[in-house]
């Protein structure tokens, strides 16, 4: 297929020191999407990130770039990360310098751009991260959030076809969570090709169109959310839970798969118009007891 | 260290070009070294006072702080100055009244000085002076260094901070053996977590295209020729008061 634009086929990766951290794994990141690799802290979800921009090399199997497959060196390494832009979860490792314009230029320069250029694109990376006002801030004297819409700023300044984020909400707080969502979610619009990986399976379900449980080294399995999170046997395998939505979805209906044609509610918004639809239809029938959702 | 740095990036000259600045204290420096002390010095500490507490905002108190430092150390000096040697006949130590004098001159010409880089250091991040150096010709690898230098300090002093804050809750300071013990866990802890953090950052740079050149572009600062000639006019300023109350002296 065309549309898959990177793909991990059967990499084994084991950490100097004996951690075998990735075991077979497979994986495949289609144009367009947004993809979250749902696991467990410590499962190994940053040593896979850590492969799909060839920082880290397996020791077997193989990163599929278009469907060929990938080689170690400098030049090839280069151009690989020149479409691919990895955010690591803790942005004090990728912010370098002291001012934040400084540091968002520094990835645009090292792509060649000229100075004119990269001033063009520094300015509409931090505009879209709406951090234009940070621009001659003291990188330490910013908060983890703003830290963090920095790092992505620098990584978005260099233009990525796919931008593959190790959790972006970690250690935010819920509005700052949102925001950066917000923010993504334009990128994703605007035609980037979007990876993170989560262990949060709420935000996994109602945010990504793909979900790739992640378990000890492995994709257990990959697809839509919504076959995903369908199946129990697999949630439970991988020490899951079901997604909160999900779950009064289900209990509204008496099993989601009987709620309505296009499927079970995605967002927060949808579970509740679905359950105001249900309060409504039970007041029409003049049954105030009806209410009670049914089990 | 920490307060002068924040100052330094929030106080209200920060977005004028830190040429503008280096000129103001690089100017008033050279009078202080080069013109009498005695008349000068006084009003190159009241300008530059002025400049920093009305201009940039900077708290008065906070000015006090900075030069009380060096000023310390002045004054502790002033009796070394003072002390006249005698090795004529055996060693015998006097206080020389003619001392007194260029003791004067040292203190004044020093806190003059002092007071010059008190501006610039509570007006201007280190970092933003980085392209001027750049410009003056020191290298790009010792430039570099000062920059990665500088962000990773914070890097450090915060990690520093936490570790021993998570210490002290234990009662890792009651004490003197556990304070012994506490701080030398603490360096090891730090110097282990530099080592990884420097590996992490590695991947991070490689991430953005990192090739072995760390080019960055500053904002775009503007010169104000308004300011540069207010600036340019005081020093002449400066300088001529300078000599005339000194020619008034004599």
């Amino acid at each position: 297929m065309s549309s898959i634009v990177l793909a991990a086929s059967g990499i084994d990766y084991t950490y100097p020191g004996g951690v075998q951290a990735l075991q077979g794994l497979d994986l495949t990141i289609e144009k367009g999407r947004k993809l979250a690799i749902l696991g467990p802290n410590g499962s190994g979800k940053t040593t896979l990130l850590l492969h799909l921009n060839g920082t880290l090399r397996p020791s077997s199997g193989q990163i599929l770039i278009n469907s060929r497959p990938l080689s170690y060196d400098r030049d090839s390494l280069t151009a690989w990360r020149r479409r691919v832009g990895l955010v690591l979860q803790d942005p004090d490792d990728q912010l370098f310098s002291a001012n934040v314009y400084q540091d968002v230029s520094f990835g645009p320069l090292n792509l060649g751009l000229s100075e004119a250029e990269t001033r063009v694109r520094v300015n509409a990376a931090l505009t879209a991260l709406r951090i234009d006002k940070l621009a001659d801030r003291a990188t330490h004297m910013l908060s983890l959030g703003q830290k963090k819409r920095v790092a992505i700023a620098g990584i978005l300044a260099m233009q990525p076809e796919l931008l593959i984020l190790d959790e972006p909400t970690a250690g935010l707080d819920p509005q700052g969570a949102v925001h950066l969502l917000g923010v993504l979610q334009k990128l994703h619009e605007a035609g980037t090709t979007l990876v993170f990986s989560t262990h949060d399976v709420d935000l996994a379900y109602t945010w990504a169109d793909q979900v790739a449980i992640f378990v000890k080294g492995r994709v257990l399995k990959q697809g839509d959310a919504a076959t995903v999170f369908a199946d129990q046997e697999l949630l439970r395998a991988a020490r899951l839970k079901t997604p909160l939505i999900l779950d009064i979805a289900q209990v509204l209906y008496g099993g989601w798969h009987a709620c309505a044609a296009d499927g079970p509610p995605r967002s927060r918004a949808a579970l509740l118009r679905l359950l105001q639809e249900s309060i409504d239809r039970s007041g029409r029938d003049g049954e105030p007891e009806s209410i009670r959702v049914r089990r | 260290m920490l307060a002068i740095d924040r100052w330094a990036w929030t106080n209200r000259w920060r977005r004028y070009h830190p040429a503008e600045k280096g000129l103001l204290a690089g100017g008033m420096l050279l009078l202080a070294v080069a013109l009498p002390a005695p008349t000068t010095g006084p009003v190159i500490i009241a300008v530059m006072f002025l400049a920093t507490v009305a201009g940039a905002g900077i708290p008065a108190l906070t000015w006090l702080r900075v030069m009380a430092l060096p000023g310390a150390f002045l004054i502790t000096s002033i009796p070394f100055l003072v002390l006249s040697l005698d090795f004529s006949s055996g060693l015998s130590v006097a206080l020389s009244p003619q001392g007194w004098e260029p003791a004067l001159h040292v203190v004044l010409r020093s806190l003059a000085a002092v007071s010059c880089l008190t501006f610039l250091t509570l007006t201007t991040p280190a970092i933003d002076l980085v392209p001027l150096l750049r410009r003056l010709g020191v290298p790009r690898p010792v430039v570099e260094m000062m920059l990665l230098i500088y962000r990773l300090v914070f890097v450090f002093l915060e990690r520093a901070a936490s570790a021993r804050q998570a210490q002290i809750a234990r009662q890792g300071y009651a004490g003197f053996r556990n304070s012994l013990r506490s701080l030398g866990l603490l360096v090891t802890n730090l110097f282990q977590r530099s080592l990884e953090r420097a590996q992490r950052m590695e991947t991070g740079l490689a991430a953005r295209g990192f090739q072995g050149e760390l080019r960055v572009l500053t904002p775009q600062w503007t010169l104000s020729q308004f300011r540069l000639i207010i600036i340019i006019s005081l020093l002449l300023g400066v300088a001529a008061t300078g000599l005339a109350l000194d020619a008034a002296a004599l």
